[in-house]
């Protein structure tokens, strides 16, 4: 449904895409992680044909955006992370300005709007202003816009950003249940762990670089190959750190003020080997431990500066 | 049916309702028609000397004061009201979403557009009262008042379509009405000191090579026609008058302002779309 080849995208001198590929399935629902600024954002903007990307193509259901941004527009339905709303409109008139913007006809429009409230649990606030809804209330009313077109693409900025637990609970759920409609969607956000349940798939994204992709099961196990291990130093850093590399059981090795934090292939013996070593090699270990995260977090520390 | 759906802008319906709802529209009404009603007024009692008497040849100079009262209030709201048509869409971040639906870039920014010059043509449209009490007295031709307000319409696009692109072009509202001020009031103002200058120059010219400066030539005048307020005394044949052979400055300035019109409105369409046709590359590929 989704192609992405070798996309670039430059801001003067500051490159946000660095050759990203991917591929994603119809009817998959795609989770995007990675840090701000790490080009997650550029991306979904390149597919929902509000940037040109500077070399590579992207294409959606098949039209290369840049070519065929009708067409494109067509199939997507599109939440940015951040999105205004006409405070003067009520939320029913708000989604019957987007779906006449869409050439739906107006006894059509009557048909939708409705159905879509009631799937985003907004039927109560129909005839309410837009400026009187809550923060989580705008968001899934947003959702409900992007979808006035019944779309087959659903492409989602961090739609969970700023919302509470409750709402993002909420949100959570009408994803579900787009899933079920058979939606291909993207969807990034920082809290991948609450919806790694629900995407089948999961791109890591780090400085305009793919890092990792792959089945949410097959990261499962990834992770648990390599863990992470965290190591507070008084002094010597930098000489634990060389010691650390050259132990067949440690993966990459980076620096955090006093701390090292280095990926770590063995097991819980040849953990307890490797601070055994630390120590009788008489390096001031002050504290050590495992990094405990969640999958997002976790990942982040695995791929750190693999872009660079 | 379909072709009728094709002329249909969403964006325009959508404009006219918000714009109605709010309550700086008729507040925006009530000031307009309080300060053209109180200088229609001040003229006409100051015209009757305060007495009960009223000169019916004064009516023509009433008319043509309203007029320019008019002229000027236009000249000031218009920038006004389109300067933020776009950029006020970017800094609502209710843009990018549009930009992602069908309407195309021509219908959003002719929606935009035409959105706030109904809204102007709307407050010309309740000044009518105040002409009528001028017309009461005599002295002015229906033909004067239709070719006025054919002015007002065709200066309302003008004016509109450089707001609309100053809107497109620059992101923060307030910059982008300062600018659309400072583009209309200096060509409003610049256009005649220019031909001045040009004439001046001319002039000098012909003094420095000896030649007799009586028989100027007459196409600096001609850039007074193009200038609102001039063009607007010519309609009631004051003010510098230039004719290029059998043309009507009237017309001139129509067709300049309908040029104006159209290169900023095409120039807003091209600037709005976030991924620019390649016709170039059409071509190529044909």
């Amino acid at each position: 449904m989704i192609q992405i080849q070798n996309l670039r995208k430059r801001y003067g001198k500051m490159e946000a895409l660095k050759g990203l590929s991917l591929e994603i399935d119809k009817g998959t629902v795609f989770g995007f992680v990675g840090p701000n600024g790490a080009g997650k954002s550029t991306t979904m903007s390149i597919l929902a044909t509000l940037l040109e990307p500077t070399s590579g193509r992207a294409y959606v259901g098949g039209y290369e955006v840049t070519k065929h941004p009708k067409e494109v527009r067509k199939l997507i339905g599109y939440m940015p992370d951040f999105f205004g709303v006409y405070d003067n409109l009520t939320a029913e008139e708000y989604l019957d300005f987007y779906g006449a913007n869409y050439d739906i006809p107006a006894a059509e429009r009557k048909q939708i709007i409705p159905q879509l409230l009631e799937l985003v649990n907004l039927t109560h606030k129909r005839d309410a202003f837009v400026d009187s809804l809550s923060r989580g209330m705008k968001q899934r009313l947003g959702l409900a816009r992007s979808l006035v077109h019944n779309p087959e693409v659903l492409i989602l900025d961090e739609p969970a950003s700023g919302l509470d637990p409750r709402a993002r609970i909420e949100l959570r759920e009408i994803l579900k249940e787009l899933r079920d409609m058979g939606k291909t969607i993207i969807i990034s956000s920082h809290i991948l762990p609450e919806l790694a349940e629900m995407c089948d798939v999961i791109g890591i994204v780090e400085e305009g670089n793919l890092v990792a992709f792959g089945r949410v099961d097959e990261i499962y196990s990834k992770m648990q190959e390599q863990r992470v291990l965290r190591v507070r130093l008084l002094d010597r850093v930098d000489e634990a750190m060389t010691r650390l590399r050259e132990m067949p059981v440690i993966t990459k090795v980076t620096r955090e003020g006093n701390w090292v934090v280095a990926g770590f292939t063995g097991n819980d013996e040849e953990q307890v080997e490797l601070l055994r070593e630390l120590a009788v090699s008489g390096y001031p270990v002050a504290a050590f431990n495992e990094a405990v995260g969640d999958l997002e977090e976790i990942f982040l520390e695995i791929t750190k500066g693999v872009g660079s | 049916m379909s072709d009728l759906r094709r002329f249909r802008n969403p964006v325009l319906f959508n404009e006219w309702k918000m714009r109605m709802r709010t309550n700086r529209s008729p507040w925006i009404i009530l000031l307009y028609l309080l300060i053209l009603g109180a200088m229609t007024l001040t003229l006409i009692f100051f015209m009757t000397n305060g007495g009960n008497y009223y000169n019916p040849n004064d009516t023509r100079e009433l008319f043509m004061m309203l007029s320019v009262f008019q002229l000027g209030m236009i000249c000031f709201v218009v920038p006004g009201l389109t300067a933020g048509v776009i950029s006020g869409e970017r800094e609502r971040q209710t843009l990018s979403v549009l930009l992602t639906t069908n309407v195309s870039a021509t219908r959003l920014i002719l929606g935009k557009w035409l959105a706030s010059l109904s809204f102007m043509t709307f407050l010309v449209i309740t000044t009518i009262p105040l002409y009528a009490i001028v017309f009461l007295y005599g002295g002015i031709s229906p033909a004067q008042v239709i070719k006025v307000f054919g002015f007002y319409v065709i200066t309302m696009f003008g004016i509109g379509s450089i707001g609309v692109l100053m809107s497109t072009l620059i992101k923060r509202t307030g910059i982008a009405t300062v600018v659309t001020y400072a583009v209309v009031f200096g060509y409003a103002i610049g256009s005649s000191i220019l031909a001045e200058i040009i004439k001046e120059f001319i002039r000098y010219q012909r003094r420095s090579g000896g030649m007799s400066s009586a028989t100027m030539p007459e196409w600096p005048d001609f850039l007074h026609n193009l200038n609102p307020l001039f063009a607007m005394l010519n309609i009631f044949d004051e003010g510098p008058q230039t004719r290029l052979g059998n043309v009507d400055p009237y017309a001139v300035y129509c067709l300049f302002f309908g040029i104006i019109t159209l290169i900023c409105l095409l120039f807003s369409i091209y600037l709005i779309q976030p991924v620019k046709p390649r016709f170039r590359k059409v071509k190529e590929e044909q």
